[in-house]
């Protein structure tokens, strides 16, 4: 093969460290500081729009409702997002962002947008488009790879870790 | 004028502008609010010709402010791609306009 796998393999590594790395770093510098960037991803799967359930989030997320409730007490407590009771179902809570939850959530967007841009912008429109297939095609393959490992619970292990410590870091920061 | 003898589907794009006039104008009411509170500004001091980021020089916090605010008076959604275009005052109005009018329909 013309190219190292190894090589190749630290190249990806690479990017996935870094690309949460950079995010957290953006996050603690900029206006929403408060926000780790598991909290942020919380804000994401919630959306600025329609209210949601705390089941639909949790799913969305991949985690147990347990989790996210610890999770959405906090934001709440930051005032990043409300709890109402569901106007037809009153059994039924919806969780909403705060106008604070949807500045935070659309300038995180931005950020990955202009992420994004920056990447694909010293490309031509066809060489744009082969590297959009090509990462698509890393995408289903490591796709693959998890459903093949069973449940996602290794890989739900290894994003909670991930959280958590960079919670921590958050804390003693 | 009187415009009663006016072809009547000629009316009735007269008044569709004036309406569209007089909506616009409710838009920019609103939106020179929002600039004057946020930018601490006088209102005379805000014309639709001006260049949000250049000559009012806010920044993207406070875009997005703009933004979560049009969408919840207006019940509109205004997402990144249709920002992309936005350069002065009134084409912050014309796609308020543009995307409340698509919803109503």
């Amino acid at each position: 093969m013309p190219v190292e796998e190894h090589e190749f393999a630290e190249r990806l590594l690479s990017i996935y460290e870094n690309v949460l790395l950079t995010e957290e770093q953006a996050l603690s510098k900029g206006y929403f500081s408060d926000l780790s960037n598991a909290e942020m991803h919380t804000l994401d799967a919630i959306g600025p729009y329609e209210a949601r359930t705390m089941t639909e989030t949790a799913t969305n997320l991949g985690i147990t409702t347990g989790t996210l409730t610890v999770a959405i007490d906090r934001l709440v407590k930051k005032g990043y997002v409300v709890r109402k009771r569901d106007e037809v179902d009153r059994r039924v809570v919806r969780i909403s962002l705060t106008k604070n939850g949807k500045l935070a959530s659309r300038i995180h967007n931005k950020f990955h947008t202009v992420l994004a841009k920056r990447i694909l912008e010293p490309y031509t429109p066809e060489e744009q488009e082969l590297l959009m297939r090509m990462v698509t095609d890393i995408d289903s393959y490591i796709e693959s790879q998890k459903q093949r490992y069973g449940s996602s619970d290794s890989i739900r292990k290894t994003a909670k870790s991930v959280a958590s410590d960079s919670r921590r870091r958050d804390d003693n920061g | 004028m009187d415009d009663s003898n006016a072809d009547p589907r000629e009316r009735m794009n007269n008044e569709e502008e004036l309406d569209e006039i007089k909506m616009k104008d409710l838009i920019l009411d609103d939106l020179v609010k929002m600039l004057t509170d946020m930018l601490d500004i006088s209102p005379v001091d805000i014309t639709p010709d001006l260049r949000i980021f250049d000559d009012l020089d806010i920044d993207s916090l406070q875009l997005y402010e703009l933004v979560v605010d049009l969408e919840e008076v207006y019940s509109i959604r205004m997402p990144d791609e249709a920002l992309d275009g936005v350069k002065t005052v009134d084409d912050v109005v014309d796609l308020v306009y543009r995307l409340s009018a698509q919803t109503e329909h």
